[in-house]
């Protein structure tokens, strides 16, 4: 249990105290190893302290390529460090999407031009990769953007067959020439632009392929700069920033709202609870997650209602008792060894989603349900489906959403999602906008985590030593894969939406040159 | 036409069966929007709406004479919206500056095109993992694309395994069942490829991990329009929990919203109802009664022997080479295009950009 082994037990309590005494570099590789020995994890911890680091990373008066560079650089590490912490990937690609919208709204950055945040990006010589811990990052879904082919990363992705086409997106950020600030005579391209308008750019711009990547990005982005040729400039996709320096006071400034995001997405998600939580039903919850706790304490506040809580062992069961009994998933303050079951890493394993281990005085922000006049009917996971008959709606919590639709969540998800699909019990997924990854599951075995087999059964147990690794294989997957066609909504901090919606809300949070870091 | 005596020398359908067979990679949105630029340059119109008037005749010769203009009508679409768009008064597009824009790179249009597919090999060869099992059908150059640069991406060991459903009620020359090119260029690169008749595609899809197919069209509510037997693959991949990716160029986005296999905006004669003694059936008893109603099974013999020679184009109907169907937007799990993945949901939001 690594987490013992330093009094204040590391995490993402002492790592943001951290941040401001240590130098960028060091913080950074600190970072890493939290992320590796799992001392952060959970989407929230991760995306807070990935948010905190980024603002150290931001150095003022940068030119916007370099920064890009700089962060996609840093990005990639700490994604390599754990491919899996999908939020880490999301909050280092909204912060590059930041950067290029300061860059592209700046007067300067549109005189300049030239060589955009992808070339350099993609010039950037190897050596300064991490090596590839393992097979899995080299395959990791990371690599995987829904919206980008692989070539726009380097080398990472060994393979190779180099399309034949003339690999668009580089080409165009090494090859173009300035883009008209003002919409002028000379029409530069479709107004309107879209991407189904793709084949027809202007021959200036040879690259079919970024016209019609970059108007997936969003009508919010399109919104924000009306003008004709504002529009088209964002449309291109094109991260035309380069000389301009880098007005930092923007970016810092979006970097803070992105924190406040954090913090308050839980709220805004809970404020719809009335909505969806009626008198008298029975709502069926799986695993301990602070959003689910709040969503429900506030449906607490008007509705009476009956909670059935499922615990999921090996991993998740310490976690749903806390919640039951303390109201938080993690004991307080992240208490090693906590949450009932021991574990690995501190509190429960990667069970509790989203809990909130930055130090915050869990007991005054949560109480349990139970203390709100909830009844709460704690079952383990062997009984979903008899009860699944008589419950009125399921609310998961996911760890990482997926572009498709589907979302990963704590082991047994899948099965609770089944039972209520069987059922035809409506599943409603809380999960703020930063899980919500621009990724697509190609392979689901790679997005999940494999945790500690001595929990299933321990190497103490008899007969053990004599059995396992030789006979028999114990496996112990933490997350659960749950396809998008058991899922019925999400509510996410900006509104409930449908699985197949959730494109958009990736087109509208992520630019798709920044899907491959 | 009586539109111009411009158009009337340029004859549009000649010119798009030409740019067809010239080239065996271009598709017909493509192929369309080539001949409109060829209509567009044979004209002398001067001004917005002259243009729009040539162009619009010549769309709908096009179209008339066509037997299934369903995917060229997503090229003609295109290219109508783009110029509406672009010479729109205040979207600043002069009209000589799009008129040689137009004009100077027809040709362009085509290499982007066909880069779109490339790219969107590039995407979809992440979809195919090791040890998959791919199910396909049909001719589909870009699916082809796609299974090639999976083959590349594996570097020289090919991890992955394809089953082609082939139509083979046609006469019965290999080389001209669709598919054949493909699975010969598959296997040329090492990769196994098991061709199936249609009819076992049911079978197959126990031993299958996802199903990929190609499109003519994608209709707005997502659905596709495709060759005849992709319906049944998506029922039968829904069915056994298979996904089912439909890969297409964006450009073959087209604005139809069909709500069932017969509202569809072309004739063909898939189900053809006869008696005997009607002028096709005099080819004699043993050829009686369709196939598919099961009452010649004991003349089998004689219905092989018959095949060859008998299983006429109008015996079938419409329903041999050129036949579609509609598969509705439920049985689909994505589109990949060139701009990334999408779920079927968000077809219909790039058309009303377009659009409206």
């Amino acid at each position: 249990m690594p987490s013992m082994a330093v009094p204040p037990t590391p995490g993402l309590a002492s790592f943001l105290k951290s941040l401001n005494a240590n130098p960028v570099e060091t913080s950074i590789e600190h970072f890493i190893s939290l992320l590796k020995r799992r001392q952060i994890r959970s989407s929230r911890a991760c995306a807070v302290a990935t948010t905190h680091l980024l603002i150290q990373v931001l150095a003022p008066a940068t030119p916007f390529t370099a920064l890009l560079a700089r962060i996609r650089q840093v990005g990639a590490r700490l994604t390599a460090a754990q491919p899996r912490e999908l939020a880490v990937g999301n909050m280092v690609r909204r912060v590059l999407g930041l950067v290029r919208e300061v860059a592209e709204e700046s007067p300067e950055s549109a005189s300049g031009g030239g060589g955009g945040g992808d070339s350099t990006a993609d010039a950037k010589p190897l050596s300064h990769r991490p090596p590839l811990p393992s097979s899995i990052s080299a395959l990791s879904p990371l690599k995987h953007g829904a919206t980008a082919p692989a070539e726009t990363t380097t080398g990472t992705t060994t393979t190779t067959t180099t399309i034949t086409a003339p690999s668009p997106l580089r080409e165009t950020h090494a090859g173009r020439p300035p883009l008209p600030t003002q919409s002028t005579s000379y029409a530069p391209g479709p107004p309107a632009a879209t991407s189904l308008f793709g084949i027809f750019s202007r021959p200036e711009t040879p690259s079919p392929a970024s016209t019609p990547a970059g108007a997936q990005s969003p009508s919010r982005a399109a919104a924000h700069m009306p003008g004709g040729a504002a529009k088209e400039h964002r449309e291109r996709g094109s991260p035309s920033s380069s000389s301009g320096g880098m007005s930092g006071g923007e970016t810092l400034s979006g970097l803070r709202e992105m924190l406040d995001e954090l913090d308050s997405a839980a709220e805004q998600i809970a404020g719809v609870a009335l909505d969806h939580v009626h008198g008298g039903e029975l709502i069926l919850t799986h695993t301990a997650s602070a959003t689910v706790q709040r969503f429900l304490l506030a449906a607490a506040r008007k509705r009476r209602f009956t909670l059935v809580h499922v615990e999921s062992g090996p991993n998740d069961d310490g976690d749903t008792r806390g919640a039951v009994l303390m109201g938080s998933g993690r004991k307080a303050g992240a208490a090693p060894g906590g949450g009932g079951g021991g574990g690995w890493g501190g509190g429960g394993p990667l069970g509790g989603e989203d809990d909130e281990e930055a130090g915050a005085p869990a007991e005054e922000r949560f109480r349990p349900l139970t203390a709100a006049g909830v009844s709460v009917v704690l079952v383990p996971d062997a009984a979903v489906f008899a009860l699944m008959a008589r419950v009125n709606k399921v609310v998961l919590a996911p760890h990482g959403v997926l572009a498709n639709g589907g979302l990963v969540a704590c082991g047994g998800a899948a099965t609770v999602a089944a039972a209520a699909r069987a059922h035809r019990v409506p599943v409603v997924v809380v999960s703020p906008v930063f899980k919500l990854s621009p990724l697509y599951p190609f392979d689901v075995a790679e997005l999940i985590e494999v945790g500690d087999p001595g929990r299933v059964v321990g190497f103490g147990e008899e007969g053990a030593t004599r059995w396992l690794g030789e006979v028999v294989d114990v496996v112990n997957p933490v997350f659960d894969y749950v396809k998008p066609e058991f899922v019925d909504l999400y509510i996410t901090n900006l509104g409930g939406c449908a699985p197949s919606y959730l494109y958009r809300i990736v087109a509208d949070h992520y630019r798709v040159e920044d899907v491959n870091l | 036409m009586a539109a111009s005596q411009s158009s009337a020398s340029f004859d549009i359908v000649s010119t798009y069966r030409r740019l067809l067979s010239e080239d065996p990679e271009l598709t017909m949105p493509v192929a369309a929007i080539e001949s409109l630029v060829e209509a567009f340059a044979a004209s002398q119109a001067s001004t917005i709406s002259e243009t729009l008037t040539v162009l619009s005749n010549a769309t709908h010769t096009l179209k008339a004479a066509i037997p299934n203009p369903i995917s060229l009508s997503a090229g003609t679409d295109l290219f109508q919206r783009y110029l509406i768009t672009t010479l729109r008064p205040g979207a600043g597009g002069d009209f000589d500056a799009i008129r040689s824009h137009l004009l100077s790179n027809g040709r362009l249009f085509v290499e982007r095109a066909k880069a779109s597919r490339d790219k969107i090999a590039g995407f979809g060869r992440h979809f195919i993992r090791d040890g998959a099992t791919v199910l396909t059908n049909g001719g589909s150059r870009v699916v082809g694309a796609m299974l090639r640069s999976a083959a590349d991406a594996s570097g020289g060991s090919v991890r992955f395994r394809v089953i082609f459903a082939l139509s083979q009620n046609e006469h019965d020359d290999n080389d001209a069942i669709e598919g054949t090119e493909i699975v010969k260029s598959l296997r040329q690169k090492g990769v196994p490829v098991a061709t199936i008749p249609e009819g076992a595609v049911a079978y197959s899809m126990g031993k299958v991990d996802m199903v990929i197919v190609g499109a003519e069209g994608v209709v707005e509510n997502g659905g596709i329009i495709s060759r005849l037997g992709t319906y049944q693959m998506g029922i039968l991949a829904k069915a056994a929990g298979k996904p089912f990716y439909v890969v297409a160029e964006s450009h073959k986005f087209v604005r139809l919203y069909p709500l069932s296999q017969y509202d569809l905006p072309i004739n063909q004669q898939v189900i053809d109802f006869k008696i005997e003694g009607e002028n096709d059936w005099k080819q004699g008893p043993d050829r009686g009664v369709p196939d598919d109603e099961g009452v010649d099974v004991g003349l089998e013999g004689q219905a092989k022997l018959a095949k060859s020679n008998m299983r006429s184009s109008q015996y079938f109907g419409n329903a041999s080479a050129n036949a579609v169907d509609f598969t509705p937007p439920d049985l689909i799990s994505g589109i990949i295009t060139e701009s990334g993945v999408l779920t079927p949901s968000a077809v219909s939001e790039e058309l009303i950009k377009i659009w409206f």
